[in-house]
Order: structure tokens, then C-alpha cells, then sequence
């Protein structure tokens, strides 16, 4: 894969960096100024990644509603997980529009 | 992240303070619970103990219910001779549960629970704000 300066491996650059600066948001010690990887990975990939964390944490909320409905699990634990649920589907969601609506201003650009 | 962290964290203390109105229930509905016969000892009232213990895998401190200990306070006494658990001289011994004092035991466990969930409401806040910011 050419690591070139199309528009499409901008915005995969751009994505990428976005999800380094909240893996890194989450342990403060580390430096926030070091540069990115140009490039980082198919933008696919890290879609699909993203998305499965999400999808994991839709499973477990599927199976605590499942138990609140037969009687098993209990409110708190249920709405805990919904919340991380919602939560984390509501940045991948922002994120994702973000980036494509970088990638269409950058395809916008005359040439 | 840190926001999961915060959620869990204050599910703990949601949980904590259900047990403790589990305990205060308990305390309540068993108030005039005396014995059955001459020499049995009355209800005694338990009181929740809390402690902090670091959970790795939330990744903070969280809160669990501890040891459920006895008040072992004396428990009262009242003349009623015709009573299954009377004694000789027909006092009968109550549970040493004090209505009123469970009572303000009940609104307090209810104020933590209710700081617990503004605990989870504005962690919610702070997410869905700060990605508005990418919104707007």
C-alpha cells in the first residue's frame, strides 16, 4: 500500500489520529504531541475494528436485557451496560461522520 | 475509558446502598419480631458495613457491602403476660429496632443512591458535550 498524500489516505491519517488521541486520552501520562503514523492502516480496518468493539459491547447489553426480561439480571447492572452501549456507539458514530465528511470537503477541492 | 470507569464505579454504589436498604427493610418489618418462647432471644438489628476495594478491572476504587454486623445494644423490654415468649415476671423482650432511627438511616441511603445516579446522568453529560463539539 503506496503511502502517498491522496485525499482518501488523508482522511485514513486523519481517523487513525483520532483514535490514537482517545487511546491516549485515557492514560494522561503519555505524550500527546508525538506524530502519527502517515497513514496508519486501511481505514477498513480500523473501521471494522472500532465497530467490533462496539459490537461486543452491543452483545453484552443484548444479553442483559435478555436476562432482565426472564428475571435474572438486576436494573442497575442492565442500565450500566446499556449506558456503555449507547456511549460508545454515539462517538463511533460522530467520529465516522466526521471523518467522511473530511474526506468529501478534501474530493470537493478543484483540482 | 475513563467514562466506563465512572460508570461502573458508581453502579457499585448503586448496588451498595441497595443492600442497605435491603438491611433497613430487614430492620423495619422485623421491629416487633420478640421471640416465640420463654428464653428466645428477639430480632436483633443488623447494621451494613461498607468498605473500598481497588478493582483492576473497573480500574478505580469501588464500594462493596462488608460485614453485616449486630447492634448489640440491649434490647427493650415490655409487661405483657399473656405473650408465648413471656418470662416469669411476664416481661417479654422487643428487637432493639428503633423506627425512627431506620427511618433516617432509609433517607439517607436514599440521598447516596440519588448522588449515585447524578454520578451516572452527568458522566453521561460530559460525553454526549464533548462530542457536540464535533457535531456543531
Amino acid at each position: 500500500m503506496a503511502v502517498s498524500n491522496t485525499p482518501f489516505n488523508a482522511a485514513t491519517a486523519a481517523y487513525s489520529n483520532a483514535s490514537r488521541l482517545i487511546n491516549q486520552a485515557a492514560k494522561p501520562t503519555a505524550d500527546l504531541t508525538a506524530t502519527a503514523p502517515a497513514a496508519g492502516g486501511n481505514f477498513a480496518d480500523i473501521l471494522a475494528q472500532n465497530v467490533q468493539g462496539v459490537v461486543d459491547q452491543g452483545k453484552v447489553s443484548d444479553q442483559m436485557a435478555l436476562d432482565m426480561v426472564s428475571g435474572k439480571a438486576n436494573v442497575v447492572d442492565m442500565v450500566t451496560a446499556l449506558s456503555e452501549t449507547e456511549m460508545a456507539i454515539e462517538s463511533m458514530v460522530t467520529l465516522r461522520d466526521k471523518v467522511i465528511s473530511a474526506y468529501e470537503e478534501i474530493m470537493r477541492m478543484p483540482i | 475509558m475513563d467514562f466506563n470507569s465512572s460508570l461502573r464505579i458508581a453502579a457499585t454504589g448503586l448496588h451498595a446502598q441497595t443492600a442497605r436498604m435491603r438491611v433497613i427493610a430487614e430492620n423495619i418489618a422485623n421491629a416487633d419480631s420478640a421471640g416465640k418462647a420463654p428464653g428466645d432471644e428477639p430480632y436483633r438489628r443488623r447494621i451494613p458495613t461498607f468498605q473500598a476495594n481497588y478493582d483492576a478491572e473497573v480500574g478505580g476504587r469501588v464500594v462493596e457491602i462488608g460485614r453485616l454486623a449486630y447492634d448489640m445494644s440491649d434490647f427493650s423490654s415490655r409487661y405483657e403476660p399473656g405473650h408465648p415468649a413471656a418470662d416469669e415476671s411476664g416481661f417479654v423482650q422487643y428487637p432493639n429496632v428503633n423506627t425512627l432511627v431506620e427511618t433516617v438511616d432509609m433517607r439517607q441511603a436514599q440521598r447516596s443512591y440519588e448522588a449515585n445516579l447524578n454520578v451516572v446522568t452527568v458522566t453521561r453529560q460530559m460525553l454526549g458535550r464533548t462530542l457536540d463539539i464535533l457535531r456543531g
